[in-house]
């Protein structure tokens, strides 16, 4: 993925204007485990957003695979997002009136996976988070830390290209936090699974292969 | 994809109990009041035409040409007997009622008032409109030799008159003679027909005669038919076979029940627009609170990739579903009271001198009809789509993940 002088700007031309990002050029490879950082409103969230095409850039252009997907429509951006992209945020979002099975299996009933398939891997990776007791339990019904994890296991049920962690570890404790943390490394080694976070949790930042610190909506360091 | 909004909308409304009841429970409620009103409307209205046409009217009525603008014995039906005959050449006539009538001035010891006096057979008016279900107070008869006389309830008030009270009767015979006539009071009589129960008297067809001097005379004969989808017909062919006589359907004679009929139809039609915008503003508003408030819950979906399509389907499909359930249950619930209402009534009886004066029933009873409920199917259907479209816009326009931050609603 390549980010060529993005620019993002909040309630352009009025008094109340805020510029979020300027004049962003990264580059990330497949394969890599990478945090965004930075201070709270340093932008990393919103750049973290327009990687995944849940909001736009003022102006620049993104590329995925050598296609421009900065210009891409709603629509085409939804099933980009659906077939390639999987996300975890920060406050779980799960879908309150599925059960965890059926919150796990979502994206790939909406993929058209078959039955089976959906079970295997739903059985799969439930076994990988330890939640294989809540399968038929509704979000409403677990903890913060159980929500969270049925949330990755949602996002990487797929097997996406790319994943997007915005404070994933934010509401969890340190224990959950390091299971969510070797789940994602391990999906990153041996799928290639592309992980990108967005997070200024110091332990998040120790397992990452690569950091990118954002300061005021620039980039100020990338090691 | 539309198996998966079609399952997510059955979950939807299946794991928010609460939330689903409250909505059919409003669309039910509202249904059903709407078809109760409805009913009872047009039960009122039909009521009156049947106790018209039962009393008076018939469906069809034959009157000598000129009588019903002068009101003479010069202008009267004769001989009745021929008329009779080529009456049951026709077909289609149920049964026929032959009436004398003249006017005049009834008079007791304390009061006179103008009055008609009616002959009439109580035999062939039984057949023809069940006239013994108009008597409130005393017997459905003459009495012996035919004495006595059947008199309307808000003449006999006027009258104050009761069972057995002698009235006179005087009236001018077909030679132009002032003749009287004394009656007994033998029963009261209450038809819902303003006409008759503020004017009329009712005598023995053989006594009026008499009375009148006249022979095998009426003023009008009144028809019922068999079918009354063929009263059109029929009055053609009567109208053919009795050229020298008005041939006249109720709603000829009666134009002013049409009127109130239309009337009627405007002021359903107001209240059933009124009691519609009210339904449907609550099923709008609750669908779109319930819209709103799991906005969050739809912007995730569309975040992680759900098509539009799929949460479009799945918001109108829920809504489909309450609709339908409400609209069964409000049915069902409409059903029973316009069931109750058509067979013990309304009891209004503490408004009764209001609605007697416009020839209402104190009882009020309501109509049942198939169109009530397709009507209201139709109304409640299109409410609950009216109700999504803004919801659904709203949708179409935010950006989930301003949602999903809490930047937006």
């Amino acid at each position: 993925m390549k980010l060529n002088h993005v620019y993002k700007t909040f309630y352009p031309d009025s008094p109340k204007e805020v510029k979020a990002l300027t004049d962003i050029n990264l580059m990330f490879e497949k394969g890599e485990f990478t945090t965004l950082s930075g201070e709270s409103g340093s932008g990393k969230t919103t750049l973290l957003n327009i990687i995944g095409g849940l909001d736009s850039a003022t102006s620049g252009q993104i590329f995925l695979d050598d296609e421009e997907i900065s210009a891409y429509s709603e629509e085409k951006m939804a099933k980009l997002r659906l077939h390639d992209i999987g996300f975890i945020f920060q406050a779980y979002n799960l879908i309150h009136v599925l059960t965890v099975r059926e919150n796990i299996g979502f994206i790939m009933k909406l993929l058209k996976f078959d039955d089976q398939e959906i079970d295997a891997r739903v059985l799969e990776l439930a076994s990988i988070l330890q939640i294989e007791d809540l399968l038929d339990k509704l979000p409403g019904e677990i903890s913060g830390g159980q929500q969270q994890r049925v949330a990755v296991a949602r996002a990487v049920a797929s097997r996406p290209k790319l994943i997007l962690a915005d404070e994933p570890t934010a509401n969890l404790d340190s224990k959950n936090s390091e299971r969510l943390m070797n789940m994602l490394r391990t999906l990153n080694e041996k799928e290639h699974v592309t992980v990108i976070f967005a997070s200024h949790d110091k332990y998040v930042l120790e397992q990452s292969k690569r950091i990118i610190v954002l300061d005021d909506g620039v980039v100020i360091e990338d090691r | 994809m539309y198996k998966i909004a079609q399952h997510l909308a059955w979950l939807s409304l299946w794991r928010r109990k609460t939330r689903s009841l409250m909505v059919i429970m409003m669309i039910a409620l509202s249904l059903s009041g709407l078809l109760g009103l409805q009913g009872l409307y047009d039960g009122m209205i039909t009521h009156l035409i049947n106790t018209t046409i039962r009393s008076d009217s018939g469906e069809i009525s034959l009157y000598a040409k000129e009588y019903r603008l002068n009101k003479s014995l010069d202008h009267i039906l004769n001989p009745v007997s021929h008329i009779e005959e080529k009456l049951l050449r026709v077909k289609g006539i149920k049964s026929y009622s032959i009436r004398l009538q003249q006017e005049g001035l009834i008079a007791t010891a304390h009061k006179s008032l103008g009055a008609t006096l009616k002959g009439i057979s109580l035999e062939s008016e039984q057949t023809f409109g069940q006239f013994d279900t108009f008597t409130t107070k005393g017997t459905y008869s003459f009495g012996e030799k035919n004495k006595g006389a059947l008199i309307g309830s808000a003449l006999a008030k006027k009258l104050n008159l009761e069972i057995g009270s002698r009235v006179i009767f005087t009236a001018q015979d077909v030679n132009n003679e002032i003749n009287s006539i004394s009656f007994r009071i033998s029963g009261i009589l209450k038809t819902g027909n303003p006409a008759l129960d503020e004017n009329s008297v009712f005598v023995s067809m053989e006594k009026m005669s008499q009375f009148l001097n006249l022979k095998d005379s009426a003023t009008q004969i009144a028809l019922r038919v068999e079918d009354t989808e063929q009263t059109e017909k029929i009055q053609k062919e009567l109208r053919k076979s009795l050229e020298n006589m008005e041939v006249l359907r109720w709603d000829e004679l009666y134009p002013l029940l049409i009127q109130m009929r239309d009337i009627m139809e405007i002021f359903n039609l107001a209240s059933y627009a009124i009691v519609f915008i009210v339904a449907a503003l609550g099923i709008f508003g609750v669908m779109l609170v319930s819209v709103l408030e799991r906005m969050r819950e739809f912007s995730i979906m569309l975040a992680i990739g759900t098509p539009y399509k799929i949460v479009r389907d799945q918001i109108i499909l829920e809504a489909s579903l309450l609709g339908f359930i409400g609209f069964m249950a409000g049915a069902f619930l409409g059903w029973i009271s316009l069931i109750y209402m058509s067979t013990a009534g309304i009891d209004l009886r503490s408004f009764e001198a209001g609605l007697e004066m416009y020839g209402y029933s104190a009882i009020m009873y309501a109509d049942i009809h198939l169109y009530y409920f397709l009507q209201a199917f139709f109304a409640v259907f299109f409410a609950t789509l009216l109700s999504v479209i803004w919801p659904l816009r709203i949708l179409k326009k935010i950006k989930p993940i301003q949602v999903i931050q809490g930047k937006m609603l």
